[in-house]
């Protein structure tokens, strides 16, 4: 119960952080997505629960919240959750490569339906546009922000679920 | 020897004796003599004083340093207050420079009626461009209400909630607006792109656009209110093959940088959407 009070509280944090601060920093056209970010280091996480839950909540509240069409933001995170569960078991001796791996095809699906869903409402975007200008600059930011949300979230997780030591 | 013990003799020959010395003083000769015994006088004196101020030091400095640091502590802290009280200050002048200016703008534009609201965030997707304030329904803010600063147009409201609203900028990918060039005395459409910057289009070929014309809102289509400042060409594209000529506009307002915007609460845009033909 308190992971999933504190899994609240920190996806509040950090979508005020995401629109107040981290969407005003644009690299070009890119930004980094600390809501993307935080999924991925939470949803690597094997010792927390009902992990899904929270990706499904945030992505609704945030479609709801977004300009984004058709739950986009919705269908963006699951995939970040979907790629987790893929590379989970595969890469479990190094969890941050592991980061880095959802990190990169997590970002690149999520732009990816964003364009779609942009194109099938109407709005002239290109992929060769959208690939120089926001997807490429947009990964590297979220890169560079991987490796301290993956601690953070890691750290969070230790304390909420302590390893047993045996005697 | 009866005449050395004359006083007088005796006087001459100290006199003579103390000449002597100061003139072999004078002209260097008594410069070993000194320096052997000044030498380890001077020695001895800066040991004693080496020593001296030493012990002064570790009886008195304690307290010294004691005093020094709470007086220390005491005016970081004090320093520590003032940097507050200062940022506070800008913090409150800034604000006040941004309410000055768009009160300025709304006292140029008395015919609308505005809504002041402060810039809280920004669209999380990175391919829009919108922003959230923090007035809503709660205070008059409806949907399709045109927004402005005291620089030119801005967007409108796309969605609206109790306390916050939503705000497609002109600069979007979806948005379009109809302006109207002053200079050349025409008509286009003004549209938004995925990068943030904005260009004209269906200029009619015949037409003249120069850089540097003001590019203003026309008022067609109902959604904007006419000659709101937009920005002003930057550059011209004619191609012969084109049916109309395009251009690109520096829009007048900063979006990076927008902390304060004014929703026009007393225009009513116009829905012709029951005019369209159905399909």
């Amino acid at each position: 119960m308190i992971a999933q009070l504190v899994c609240l509280l920190l996806l509040i944090i950090f979508y005020m952080l995401q629109t107040a601060i981290f969407s005003q920093m644009p690299l070009i056209s890119g930004t980094a997505d600390l809501i993307l970010l935080f999924f991925a280091a939470w949803t690597l996480q094997e010792r927390v629960k009902y992990r899904w839950i929270w990706v499904v909540i945030g992505g609704l509240a945030i479609s709801a919240i977004s300009a984004m069409p058709l739950f986009a933001p919705l269908i963006g995170y699951a995939g970040v959750y979907g790629i987790s569960k893929l590379l989970q078991r595969r890469v479990w001796q190094a969890p941050i490569l592991a980061m880095f791996i959802v990190t990169l095809a997590g970002t690149l699906f999520q732009h990816g339906v964003y364009i779609l869903s942009l194109q099938v409402s109407g709005a002239p975007i290109s992929w060769g546009v959208s690939l120089d200008h926001v997807i490429l600059p947009s990964i590297l930011m979220n890169l560079l922000f991987a490796l301290p949300m993956y601690a953070l979230v890691n750290d969070v997780v230790g304390r909420l679920y302590p390893l047993e030591v045996e005697p | 020897m009866k005449f050395l013990k004359s006083k007088n003799i005796q006087t001459f020959i100290i006199i003579a004796l103390v000449a002597g010395v100061f003139f072999l003083s004078l002209s260097g000769y008594l410069t070993p003599v000194f320096n052997l015994s000044l030498n380890p006088l001077i020695s001895f004196q800066s040991w004693l004083s080496v020593r001296y101020l030493s012990a002064k030091d570790f009886l008195t400095a304690p307290r010294e340093l004691t005093t020094i640091r709470e007086q220390n502590a005491l005016l970081e802290s004090q320093v520590t207050q003032l940097q507050t009280q200062l940022i506070q200050l800008e913090e409150q002048l800034s604000e006040a420079q941004v309410c000055f200016t768009l009160l300025d703008f709304a006292r140029t534009n008395p015919q609308y009626e505005y809504i002041a609201a402060t810039v809280i965030g920004r669209e999380i997707s990175p391919f829009q461009q919108y922003i959230f304030i923090d007035k809503g329904t709660n205070d008059g803010v409806l949907y399709g209400m045109p927004v402005v600063t005291q620089q030119g147009l801005v967007g409108r409201i796309d969605a609206v909630m109790a306390n916050a609203g939503r705000i497609k900028l002109i600069t979007d990918s979806t948005s379009v607006v109809n302006v109207f060039l002053q200079s050349a005395g025409t008509e286009a459409q003004l549209y938004g792109s995925l990068t943030g910057d904005v260009t004209l289009d269906l200029i009619p070929l015949e037409e003249v656009v120069e850089v540097g014309d003001v590019v203003l809102t026309s008022g067609l289509g109902g959604n904007y209110p006419p000659n709101i400042f937009v920005g002003q060409v930057l550059s011209t594209q004619k191609l012969d093959n084109a049916l109309f000529q395009t251009a690109v506009v520096q829009p007048i307002v900063d979006f990076s940088s927008i902390n304060a915007v004014l929703v026009i609460a007393n225009f009513q845009a116009v829905d012709y959407s029951p005019l369209l033909p159905e399909e």
